[in-house]
């Protein structure tokens, strides 16, 4: 068995890879050598019959259809805007509808505490401005009397308490409760901005795919 | 066949001149596959993958030989099939010896495990021939399948594998000896002009 550089030398010589002087210094060695000759013969043999492998044919066609590609048809310029505008609408709704949910439980809770401790201001600037006011009251009257009418508010600041009370509005945070912070009118306008969208863009894909067909 | 617009064509995504492409080259293709994984099933499966791939990477051909780059992509669909199916429990194609060593010999031919039966269905050249590519490092087979039997030049064949002119030049002669050493096995089915050992320069 001759070495490995031997046989790589001589299957290049076989595909006619070697510069002039290095196949005439094969070719000399090939003659005197009829051991490296056979090997050239086996590897010979070997290519020949490699190359008279018959070539086969495709069992199948392999032409590839638009689906396997994941081809889609062209569609037109206006259905990015349309896919914008219905995407839009889609996200005004949502917040719409969550502003609607989440907005009106907040003044509630904000309003809740000034209901239950009678005052204190809450969420009504008009009743905070007033506050200072009823702070202040108190502290011109003689020190015995603050004692004994400590824990029980005076009749005038009950009936301050009562008139702030109302023009706070406790009433109307309760209406405004029931209240929509975005009008239904608005609502309704964008699910029909997006059905609109969502059914243009459908008639848009159909009329597309139909084309390409 | 103007391949050169074609494959501009095919890169602006027109799938019709891809088609054409693919008619002209889908034999050499599928035998490119056939070869390197020895069934034929999972040879379209990889051709079809290959030219699937092809269609997708189009943009990225830069000229030059476009056979050897449709080739290129379906030795690597070959490979990913062959490491797929290596995942998988299989009998190895190369047996080892107990230090772990190849064994590189044409006793392999011989193996008991291959029954009179299997072998009277190998009795055709090809299945022969096809028995000793299934034998060879799959690095090994690529580059014999590309250049003697899909008659590639070496430049080609380098281009195609992606690696060094001289690398081919190395798998090609260690891949020549072993498949004449394989071959010997089949010595009786070999056509009389091809028969091995002591023949003349023909």
């Amino acid at each position: 068995m001759k070495n490995f550089r031997e046989i790589e030398l001589l299957s290049s010589y076989l595909d006619g890879q070697l510069n002039a002087s290095e196949s005439t210094r094969l070719e000399s060695r090939l003659t005197s050598d009829p051991e490296l000759a056979s090997v050239l013969f086996d590897l010979r043999a070997a290519r020949g019959i490699l190359r008279k492998l018959p070539a086969r044919k495709a069992p199948r066609n392999f032409a590839l259809t638009r689906k396997m590609v994941g081809l889609k048809p062209p569609l037109p310029r206006a259905y990015p805007i349309f896919r914008f505008s219905t995407a839009f609408a889609t996200v005004l709704l949502m917040l719409s509808l969550a502003a609607n949910l989440v907005i009106p439980q907040f003044n509630f809770a904000a309003s809740a505490p000034q209901a239950a401790y009678g005052f204190g201001g809450g969420g009504d600037p008009a009743s905070a401005a007033e506050e200072p006011l009823m702070e202040m009251a108190p502290a011109v009257l003689p020190t015995d009397d603050i004692t004994a009418r400590q824990g029980e508010p005076s009749a005038d600041a009950m009936q301050t308490l009562k008139e702030a009370g109302t023009e706070s509005g406790l009433p109307e945070q309760a209406e405004a409760r029931n209240e929509a912070f975005v009008p239904v009118n608005w609502q309704i306008g964008l699910l029909i901005i997006i059905l609109l969208g969502g059914l243009l863009m459908w008639i848009m894909r159909q009329t597309a795919s139909r084309k390409w067909r | 066949m103007d391949e050169t617009a074609l494959i501009n064509s095919a890169q602006n995504g027109d799938l019709d001149s891809f088609n054409t492409l693919i008619l002209h080259y889908q034999d050499s293709v599928f035998n490119t596959a056939v070869h390197i994984l020895g069934d034929d099933d999972l040879a379209q499966d990889a051709a079809q993958e290959a030219f699937i791939s092809a269609f997708r990477s189009i943009s990225s051909f830069r000229g030059g030989s476009f056979k050897a780059w449709i080739m290129r992509t379906v030795t690597n669909a070959c490979y990913d099939e062959l490491r797929r199916q290596k995942r998988r429990p299989t009998t190895p194609l190369e047996p080892e010896t107990s230090d772990g060593e190849e064994i590189d010999s044409p006793k392999w031919l011989a193996d008991p495990g291959m029954t009179p039966a299997q072998k009277s269905e190998a009795a055709e050249l090809e299945h022969a021939i096809q028995h000793c590519l299934d034998t060879l490092p799959t690095d090994f087979r690529t580059v014999v399948v590309l250049t003697d039997i899909q008659g590639m030049d070496y430049s080609e064949a380098a281009a195609t594998a992606r690696v060094p002119l001289g690398t081919i030049k190395s798998r090609l002669a260690r891949a020549r000896l072993r498949l004449r050493e394989c071959l010997r096995g089949f010595e009786e089915l070999l056509p009389a002009s091809f028969r091995l050992e002591g023949e003349g320069l023909q």
